[in-house]
């Protein structure tokens, strides 16, 4: 709060004061008062108005300064109201009355789309769990009839799982707080699970398998990390380039303060252009619309799930050549509370 | 003939995962009435449990407390909940494996056989006709003939010697050969398959290890 404005807007009164005062000296003159009268009233009234404006305006000032200054202060704008102590004046008190009106049905409409998100998010949870049981049994019929459902079957029944898989991570990325349990993983664990799982794809597209993590191990969410890695690694299939000896090298080595899990395969490459902009959501570059329909959400749910465990998603590529993804494992000692 | 229960209420799964197991030299049997399935389960004197969570009536993390209250049978859960806190819960309960639906076939005949593997009297050689196989050292001894294998070749003769007389998919030796982390393709496979039949003619088995034409190897 600035005196000058303050002034400003008091402008109306200060005339219709000095207004009143010059009629009250034209009455005193006229009269022909004493001069020392008039000088004596003139300095009651002034000192008089003068006071009345002062308190006044540091009455409003502490309370506006200290107003404005937590808003600018606090994360969450909207818990100032709990900041600051309640006004001594009338205006101020209608301000912090409404304020806290504002609030509280603020408050209820967050509450009301909370829940409504939070039911949405269990009914797309129990949903998934419900859809993987018809899966299932799909997967064991192709099993065990083999004669009637060739291997066609069971890969279109893997994407089915793949796609749902990504709707329940992109659920568990962006509806909720912390789903997930940090421990101890071995890196060649979660890899053979992945691998397992893309053998199929891998053997027939003829791409060569290379391992090497020498027993590393960090600290993560297996089942969010495994995750992750299969969007990394069906990538890698799905965007290899024909004609050569496709390869995948997966390795890790352990730096000072970090572990770095590299996936490298000699593929297609991604455009320069186009690079920083891969774990954006829906964004499919020329590869996705070339090449083969691409949601553009793998990388981009892979990403967000390792920022909410603190890892770090890395990626560079030469176009017709290769492309590196890695993942960037902190090596905090704030996990190991087990030891 | 091992037994094996499975406690799965969706009637599809259970019955093709009897096929499953019946087919890979198992006896199973299977619940079909949820009421009674703690006495069902005692009484069926099964060697290992398939338990799936979510069933009627006592779900599976009850139910597999409450079997542990007297027994050590072993229990791999199933589960359609991909959470690493269901995982954590179920091995505190004590289950001896956990494995989440769908699972691969052949992934979850593994896990059953590492199982029943664990708890046979530690035992460092398996018996083939004459042939004495150390699968730790990866050595085949005929009387005084040593022949050594390479991690690949005891990897699978380990799983046509568990399946003897079974014909084996050369996807189901590929899955074992992934699932111990060895990463090998096709052409790979059908060389280590030769190598071992070599070895194993060294040793005097010259047919051995006969291929079913399309359908895969069968030890006999």
């Amino acid at each position: 709060m600035k005196l000058g404005n303050y002034i400003i807007d008091k402008i109306f009164s200060i005339f219709l004061i000095l207004f009143c005062y010059f009629i009250i000296l034209l009455l005193l003159l006229t009269f022909q008062v004493m001069f020392s009268l008039i000088i004596a009233i003139t300095f009651v009234f002034f000192s008089m108005v003068f006071s009345l404006f002062f308190i006044d305006y540091f009455r409003k000032r502490k309370f506006y300064n200290e107003f404005i200054h937590n808003v600018n202060l606090l994360d969450k704008k909207y818990l100032v109201l709990e900041t600051i102590s309640k006004p001594t004046f009338y205006e101020g008190e209608i301000l912090y009355q409404t304020l806290y009106e504002i609030n509280k049905s603020m408050a209820e409409n967050v509450k009301k789309n909370r829940k409504e998100v939070e039911d949405f998010k269990e009914y797309i949870e129990m949903w998934i769990h419900e859809v993987k049981i018809p899966i299932s049994s799909l997967t064991l019929l192709c099993h065990n009839h083999k004669d009637r459902f060739n291997k066609t079957y069971l890969n279109q029944v893997k994407k089915l799982d793949n796609y749902i898989d990504q709707v329940l991570y992109y659920v568990r990325s962006n509806y909720t707080e912390d789903d997930f349990i940090i421990k101890k993983v071995s890196l060649e664990k979660v890899i053979s699970k992945v691998l397992l799982k893309n053998k199929d794809d891998i053997l027939e597209n003829k791409i060569d398998i290379k391992v090497d993590l020498r027993g590393i191990e960090v600290y993560s969410d297996s089942k969010w990390l495994e995750f992750i890695l299969n969007q990394i690694i069906n990538n890698s299939i799905k965007y290899k380039k024909e004609n050569i000896d496709s390869f995948i090298r997966i390795s890790a080595k352990t730096m000072k303060d970090k572990v770095i899990l590299s996936v490298l395969d000699n593929g297609i490459g991604i455009q320069k252009k186009d690079l920083n902009k891969v774990f954006r959501k829906s964004f499919t570059g020329e590869n996705g619309r070339d090449k083969t329909k691409s949601t553009g959400m793998g990388l981009y749910i892979a990403d967000k799930l390792c920022k909410k465990m603190g890892h770090v998603l890395e990626i560079s590529s030469t176009h017709q050549e290769s492309t590196e993804l890695r993942i960037v494992f902190g090596k905090n000692n704030f996990y190991q509370v087990d030891k | 003939m091992k037994k094996i229960m499975i406690v799965e209420d969706e009637k599809t799964i259970r019955e093709e995962l009897r096929d499953l197991l019946e087919n890979a030299g198992y006896h199973a049997q299977i619940i079909e009435d949820f009421q009674n399935s703690l006495e069902e389960i005692k009484e069926s004197k099964a060697d290992l449990i398939l338990l799936d969570i979510n069933i009627p009536n006592l779900n599976g993390e009850l139910l597999l407390k409450e079997i542990r209250k007297e027994s050590n049978v072993p229990v791999i859960m199933v589960t359609s909940r991909v959470g690493e806190l269901d995982e954590v819960l179920s091995m505190s309960y004590g289950a001896d494996d956990y494995i989440t639906k769908p699972y691969h076939p052949t992934i979850l005949l593994l896990r059953i056989q590492n199982i029943f593997k664990r708890m046979e009297q530690k035992v460092d050689s398996y018996q083939y006709k004459d042939l004495e196989f150390f699968p730790s050292k990866g050595i085949l001894k005929k009387e005084e003939k040593e022949i050594e294998l390479t991690k690949n070749e005891m990897i699978i003769f380990s799983y046509l010697l568990s399946n003897k007389g079974n014909i084996v998919t050369r996807d189901d030796l590929m899955t074992d050969l992934w699932n111990n982390e060895e990463y090998i393709n096709d052409n790979a496979l059908t060389v280590n398959i030769s190598r071992l039949r070599s070895k194993l003619s060294e040793l005097g088995y010259y047919e051995a290890i006969e291929t079913r034409k399309g359908q895969g190897y069968i030890l006999l």
